[in-house]
């Protein structure tokens, strides 16, 4: 259990930073567009938990509150990041973002 | 307004409503519209003579006058002139009233003559309207109360000379006459303009009376001479028009004109003009002024009598001799003889009229001969033609019991009195060539007369070429004769019809001397010269003249009225007390000598009365000489071509220089020639030359500039303004070029870059923390 009260707000915001770095990792390199996606996921949970880290250790609910919003914006912009990607999928036949470049020039 | 400017108005307007009608309908109606125009203008007779009755006859007062105007444009307050405003009016005085009845009665007369001598020609109806339009300009000229009105219908006289001179424009000859009469008297016109500028400039008015009132008061405040060259270059308006030497040349010349224009022209209308003209000025004429156009006249006199003692043809013989006697009107104006001088102007208007109609009926009935050499033996065949022009030829050499010989009579005795008074032997030029040409005069006539009516009838003489010659102008003449002409030349002469008789008669039976005066041998007893007297000078002479003949009994009255009146010099308010003395002192001096009933009125002005005095005085001696002078002239023409006594034509050999001198009439068209035509050649040259050279190169040379300026401009455009257009295109393109690459099309690069950007915002933000 005091290995449990021991943990403090860095470790969450360690936590934080290499689940937001992973995410970036996955959003900067995959080629995949849904794996794309799911990094960006990566990304925005990686806010969660520093919104509730920072709720917990000022003891207010506005890191709640705002951690709930965010998650309302996840599944928004999955329902329509998905929409888009079956669009590029339509077009391209592909969801290789790396090849998709037509709007170059 | 008064009635007889009403009727005045209507006198001057016919002809022109004449004029309108003929020259739009002419071809509209039957005949060509000539009873519209003979119509209108015996309506208008009538009218002037109801004036003329109404005035002269009724009123019978010398001092009778009625003026009435309108301001016709008022251009207000002009900047630099000051107040300018032209009224138009119209003044009927003695001599308009006798002036309007002479015209209209000469042009009247000359309508009806012209419907005879005109017929068949081709542009008949044109010519009624020409003859319309020259009546309206003259009785305009006649009727004007102002200069600037005057100098309008001066004009408009000049424009229908040119068209009537010009009538048979196909002839070069005739269309070479009417330019040069034009131009002739556009250049007296310019030195009229300027007169009656100088006169403008000083009062601002053109109206004759109220400069007279101002000269009179001394308002002319540019100095004596001026006002002399105003009045010279008035007087250059009726050198013009009034054909006085230098200008003479137009009037014989004009004789291309159909003999009824030259009887309207040259005897009633357009060279009345000047004389009537300068009569209208007359008070403003200084002493100096008065003595060049005495000269002037004098000079004329002379030169045109020895030119037409030579000369040829009918017409032109008839032409210098009007000249001439131009030139003894201007004579008589220019020597203070102011109502002989006028007198003279009428008179010789009927008589000269005669003349040119009668000439014309010569002509007619000669199938257009016209020279003297080929008449002869007319008497028989035209017996009312030649009894007419016999008439009036004696009136124009002057012999006693003609109008002429009243008229010319009391010009020469001006003019004699004017030498007397003036007192200089070289004043006595003037009555000495007077009396030279009164005889060349009576001399030329009585040629004219015996070569034109008796022996035998010379037709057949005429050399073939000649012939030939007259048959061409007959042809363009338009009266379609044909070819048998040269038979009814010789045979087929007869008297003309009734209608271009009667004017012969009425114009003969208005040269007689009982129409104008009771007493034969003196004019001044006649109603004309109780009528128009001379008006009273309003300069004045500021002294009187030098030397006085002591055996002449008026410059001796002269001379006491200098004493007894120095300060009368100018100014006619003074008038009372002076004319009581000059009356006395004339009652003393003359005595009981032949003169001492006074005709007319006392002068103010000594010189003027001193004239005047000096004329009456020399009312006899002008009378035995000039009857002399024209007995010597008849004489001298009787022992030539009838007797024979002295062939003419060796005589012309034996004094060959003098008689080609005459014959080339004294060689004035080739000294203008040499001198005014071959120099406005020769200028005009110059000229061409100057603007082919000098305003072409610059003109050139500034093209030439331009153009190169447009290269430079052009080099400019292409290389630097092109350019730097060019070279922001290229500086945007290879930016564009540059930039492009960031813009890789794919996601993640921009992630990458957003990533990076973040980043270093981190960095930028930390690194500041730290310092």
């Amino acid at each position: 259990m005091e290995l449990l009260t021991n943990i403090g707000l860095n470790h969450y915001l360690t936590i934080s930073a290499l689940l937001f770095s992973f995410g970036l990792f996955a959003v900067m390199t995959r080629k995949n567009a849904i794996v794309i996606l799911m990094g960006v996921e990566l990304i925005l949970n990686a806010a969660n938990i520093n919104f509730l880290a920072f709720s917990k250790f000022n003891g207010g609910m506005e890191g709640v509150m705002f951690s709930l919003f965010v998650i309302v914006l996840a599944a928004a912009e999955a329902a329509i990041a998905l929409a888009i990607v079956i669009n590029i999928y339509k077009i391209f036949r592909s969801v290789d973002v790396s090849t998709i470049d037509t709007m170059k020039e | 307004m008064h009635s007889l400017i009403q009727l005045s108005i209507a006198v001057l307007l016919l002809p022109l409503l004449s004029f309108v009608i003929l020259i739009f309908f002419n071809k509209r109606l039957p005949r060509s519209g000539d009873f519209v125009g003979v119509g209108i203008l015996g309506t208008t007779f009538a009218l002037s003579f109801y004036i003329f009755w109404s005035v002269v006859v009724q009123a019978y007062d010398p001092a009778f006058r009625i003026v009435w105007d309108f301001t016709w444009i008022d251009f207000g307050n002009v900047p630099g002139v000051g107040p300018l405003e032209i009224r138009m009016g119209i003044v009927i005085d003695n001599l308009t009233a006798i002036m309007l009845a002479m015209v209209t009665l000469i042009s009247f007369l000359v309508h009806l003559y012209s419907t005879g001598y005109m017929s068949g020609d081709p542009r008949y109806g044109r010519f009624f309207a020409f003859l319309g339009i020259f009546t309206f300009s003259m009785l305009g000229i006649v009727l004007s109360d102002n200069l600037f009105s005057i100098y309008i219908f001066w004009e408009l006289v000049g424009l229908s000379s040119y068209l009537l001179i010009g009538f048979y424009f196909e002839k070069d000859s005739a269309a070479d006459a009417q330019k040069k009469a034009f131009l002739a008297n556009r250049v007296g016109d310019i030195g009229m303009w300027l007169g009656i500028l100088i006169l403008y400039s000083q009062f601002h008015t053109f109206s004759y009376h109220e400069i007279f009132r101002n000269l009179a008061a001394g308002k002319f405040g540019m100095g004596e001479g001026w006002l002399t060259a105003a009045g010279i270059l008035l007087f250059m308006g009726c050198v013009g028009k009034s054909a006085q030497f230098p200008l003479h040349v137009w009037l014989p010349d004009a004789m291309e004109g159909p003999t009824p224009v030259s009887a309207l022209i040259h005897a009633a209308t357009m060279v009345a003009a000047g004389v009537y003209f300068v009569a209208r000025i007359f008070v403003l004429l200084t002493a100096d002024a008065l003595h060049v156009i005495a000269f002037v006249g004098a000079i004329t006199a002379f030169m045109a009598a020895t030119i037409a003692i030579t000369q040829h043809d009918i017409k032109r013989v008839l032409a210098y001799s009007t000249v001439s006697q131009l030139g003894y009107m201007v004579l008589g104006l220019g020597v203070g003889a102011y109502s002989a001088a006028l007198f003279h102007l009428v008179t010789h208007a009927f008589f000269k009229a005669c003349l040119f109609l009668g000439s014309g009926a010569i002509i007619h009935a000669m199938h257009h001969e016209q020279d003297m050499r080929w008449m002869g033996g007319l008497r028989k065949p035209m017996p009312w033609t030649f009894a007419t022009f016999t008439l009036v030829t004696l009136a124009l050499a002057g012999l006693p019991l003609t109008s002429g010989f009243m008229s010319k009579d009391a010009i020469l005795a001006g003019a004699i009195g004017f030498a007397n008074a003036e007192g200089g032997g070289f004043y006595y030029l003037i009555p000495f060539l007077g009396f030279f040409s009164a005889m060349l005069t009576a001399f030329y006539m009585g040629r004219q007369i015996w070569l034109v009516f008796f022996g035998e009838s010379r037709t057949h003489l005429k050399p073939a070429d000649e012939h030939d010659h007259g048959h061409a102008a007959h042809g363009s003449h338009g009266h379609g004769h044909g070819d048998d002409h040269h038979d009814e030349a010789s045979h087929g002469v007869h008297e003309v019809a009734w209608n271009m008789r009667a004017p012969l008669v009425i114009l003969a039976a208005l040269s007689v001397f009982a129409v104008y005066s009771p007493d034969p041998l003196d004019g001044a007893k006649g109603w004309f010269m109780k009528m128009v007297q001379t008006p009273e000078t309003v300069v004045g002479s500021k002294e009187a003249p030098a030397k006085h003949e002591p055996s002449a009994a008026a410059p001796a009255a002269g001379h006491l009225l200098a004493e007894a009146v120095p300060a009368a010099a100018h100014g006619s308010e003074t008038d009372a007390q002076p004319e009581g003395v000059a009356s006395e002192a004339h009652a003393e001096t003359a005595g009981g000598a032949a003169h001492a009933e006074k005709g007319g009125h006392e002068f103010s002005d000594q010189r003027q009365a001193h004239i005047a005095h000096a004329a009456h005085a020399a009312h006899w001696p002008a009378i035995i000489i000039s009857s002399v002078m024209v007995v010597l002239g008849i004489s001298l023409a009787f022992v030539v071509y009838v007797f024979r006594i002295i062939d003419p034509d060796r005589t012309a050999v034996a004094i060959r220089p003098l008689y080609l001198y005459s014959f080339n009439k004294w060689y004035w068209d080739e000294i203008y020639d040499a001198t005014f035509i071959k120099g406005s050649v020769a200028i005009s040259k110059i000229l061409s030359w100057f603007d082919a050279n000098v305003v072409d190169g610059i003109v050139n040379g500034v093209g030439a500039m331009t153009r190169r300026v447009g290269f430079a401009t052009g080099g400019f455009d292409k290389y630097v303004v092109d350019g730097a257009v060019n070279f922001t295109a290229f500086l945007v393109n290879t930016t564009g070029a540059v930039l492009r690459k960031l813009q890789t099309g794919k996601v993640q690069t921009y992630v990458v870059l957003l990533m990076l950007a973040v980043i270093g915002y981190f960095v930028y933000y930390f690194a500041q923390l730290v310092y």
